[in-house]
């Protein structure tokens, strides 16, 4: 009963004329960052932080989080339409989504597509409904021991679900780890690697780092090859699906919910992550697997779900916990502490209008998707006709006003540019930065987690062995740790990873 | 030069520069630990990081170890164009204001880099970025350089 008073109450705070807008906006502006290649949804969050300034924080909260589960919606257009994926998060949907607009069926690929992120999206709302206040009751137990426990699972699971091997990606989680002690030590004032420079006192902008070497880094790949890229023209001739279509979608789309949801609490590439594990199961339990690759609508229906859906799961340790799972989520924390308001197990109790506010707004908001992507689709699709020549300079830009508009500071600039070569340089030798991007934002917290329960203990290792939420979670680092290391030394591609290469083949 | 050693160079690199800066930070008590514990041992970690994909990233048999320094040379020449004409906007920013540098950046970017025709780049620039000032400025309301002491 208590969930139910507390969505309506959150219905009440959403269903505000300003809140709409908001919702709306946000879901626009999300979508069409979603359907253009090259500009992700933390280049999208990141440009609207300041235009948050003027709002209450729930409003804030409600526009940012509609850019960031729109551009889960758009980024399949393009993957459908044109064989380019708008996020990461949709490359796997190029595979069938494509072929199928090359049968004449892409608008068929396009509703399904839309309909499964609509129930993906929605499910995993109700996902976070109900578990995100029980997990925050539950994380109120927790003291620096318990918290530096569950940092390091975290860290752990990072370099687990990491793209490449564990021991490729745990050296980015050190450098990002690394990078997040640069400034002034929070117990003692101490000056860590500033080198004498005023701007580093504060340590280095997540903002500036992460646009950098994933954003900025993006546009120097895309323009290693040819600046002219081919946008094929596409006619929509039927949105509606055939019944079979529809028939064959409940299965994936619903599969492809739960282990969206659940791949979405783990940190990493959930949304990446997720849409590949989804078409693997969807793969194996078909009738005829080897048609998947040649127009199937199950490979589009449970990715796309699953994308969507791992949205939700996101949500939970970001709001329950104060651990963000992914770089989008990072800059949707720092926007909300620039608003004066910490995620973390006291969030959803001292801040409840926030939490239900966002809650019904996403419901809300998931509805506006599914009409925005429909009948709209074309509309956003034109943006695609963009030659890449024009758009490149245009998503620099971005990135760069974005960067400025934070703090002001051309010294974040400097360091946007620099690390846009840096993560320009990480790709090219195929090591992945985006666990390095998290470990930066949550290291400091973890640092501050071991010597705070250190100096509790009188520097007695045991307090982590003595309570029994701290011993499981490390017990449980620790096993995964060694068995990352025994599949590090007998290197076995995932099975996802098997069925993709299977697929472009 | 495979990419796990090229890899493996940058890891040693971070963690030597790591390891000679955090030994200068105070590594406190057991019981107290200070500022320096995780930045000294996240640099011992990079060095043997390094050191291991060094020796792991070695060619195997048949693999080319020379550098196509040529073929390295053309693929980055465009990514190096622009990186050099953004730090460049970056640093004149507060010089030349939004306004001007943006047009001034996009038309290089448009002549230099993509090959339009001068006509074309002027024209593209001048139009994109009064577009671009009128949709950050004025639009989303971003506090961005002025030129001078005009306000736009």
């Amino acid at each position: 009963m208590d969930v139910i008073n507390n969505l309506l109450n959150g219905f009440q705070t959403a269903l505000t004329f300003q809140n709409i807008y908001l919702c709306f906006i946000g879901c626009l502006w999300g979508t069409i960052v979603g359907v253009l290649p090259g500009i992700g949804p933390m280049a999208g969050l990141t440009l609207l932080i300041p235009a948050t300034f003027g709002m209450s924080p729930t409003g804030a909260m409600i526009m940012l989080a509609g850019i960031y589960y729109g551009a889960m919606y758009g980024g399949s257009t393009t993957s459908i339409l044109m064989n380019i994926p708008g996020e990461s998060a949709s490359v796997v949907t190029c595979l069938d989504g494509y072929q199928m607009t090359r049968k004449g069926r892409g608008g068929a690929a396009l509703f399904i597509s839309a309909w499964g992120s609509w129930v993906g999206g929605t499910l995993s709302v109700i996902g976070l409904m109900l578990f995100a206040p029980f997990l925050g009751n539950f994380a109120m137990k927790f003291g620096p021991p318990e918290m530096f426990a569950v940092f390091m699972i975290a860290f752990i699971l990072l370099g687990s679900l990491g793209r490449g091997s564990f021991f490729k990606t745990m050296p980015m989680v050190f450098i990002g780890l690394l990078i997040g002690t640069i400034g002034m030590d929070p117990l003692t004032g101490v000056l860590r690697f500033t080198h004498g420079i005023n701007d580093l006192y504060d340590g280095i902008g997540f903002l500036p780092v992460a646009m950098g070497s994933l954003g900025i880094s993006e546009v120097l790949l895309g323009t290693e090859e040819s600046l002219v890229k081919i946008i094929h023209k596409v006619k929509l001739r039927e949105l509606l699906p055939t019944r079979e279509e529809l028939r064959a979608s409940w299965g994936p789309i619903f599969r492809g919910s739960g282990l969206g949801f659940v791949i979405g609490l783990l940190p990493g590439s959930a949304h990446v992550l997720s849409s590949f594990v989804s078409y693997t199961v969807e793969k194996r339990l078909a009738k005829n697997p080897e048609e998947f690759g040649t127009g199937r609508i199950e490979g589009v229906a449970g990715p796309e779900t699953a994308n969507n859906a791992a949205t939700g799961g996101a949500m939970i340790p970001f709001m329950a916990l104060g651990i963000p799972t992914g770089p989008t989520i990072a800059v949707m924390m720092i926007a909300l502490l620039i608003h004066g308001v910490r995620p973390g197990p006291l969030f959803i109790s001292e801040q409840p209008q926030i939490f239900w506010g966002l809650i019904a707004s996403m419901y809300i908001g998931n509805i506006m998707l599914v009409i925005l992507n429909l009948p709209l689709v074309g509309v956003f699709v034109n943006l695609l006709r963009v030659p890449f020549r024009i758009l490149f300079p245009m998503i620099l830009l971005i990135s760069i006003a974005g960067t400025f508009s934070v703090n002001n500071s051309i010294f974040d600039l400097g360091i946007l540019i620099a690390f846009g070569v840096v993560g320009y340089v990480f790709r090219k030798l195929e090591f992945d930065i985006a666990p390095g991007m998290l470990a930066m934002i949550i290291g400091p917290t973890m640092e501050l987690a071991f010597r705070q329960s250190l100096m509790r203990s009188g520097g007695s290792f045991s307090i982590f062995l003595h309570s029994p939420i701290a011993l499981t979670l490390i017990t449980a680092s620790f096993l995964l740790f060694c068995w990352n290391i025994y599949r590090g030394l007998r290197p076995q591609k995932a099975l996802w990873e098997k069925a993709l290469e299977e697929d472009e083949a | 030069m495979t990419k796990e050693r090229g890899g493996s160079l940058l890891f040693l690199l971070v963690g030597i520069y790591g390891l000679i800066f955090s030994s200068q930070i105070p590594l406190g008590q057991w019981n107290d630990p200070g500022p320096g514990v995780l930045p000294l041992t996240l640099s011992i970690l990079l060095f043997v990081s390094g050191i291991l994909w060094f020796i792991a990233g070695k060619p195997k048999g048949g693999e080319k170890t020379g550098m196509d320094w040529r073929g390295i040379a053309k693929l980055v020449k465009t990514p190096f164009q622009i990186v050099l004409l953004s730090a460049a906007f970056v640093l004149g920013l507060t010089r030349v204001g939004f306004l001007l540098g943006t047009i001034i950046y996009l038309f290089l970017i448009f002549l230099w880099v993509c090959h339009f025709k001068l006509r074309v780049a002027i024209g593209l620039a001048i139009g994109l970025g009064i577009g671009s000032w009128l949709f950050f400025v004025k639009l989303l309301v971003i506090q961005l350089p002025a030129m001078g002491g005009w306000i736009f």
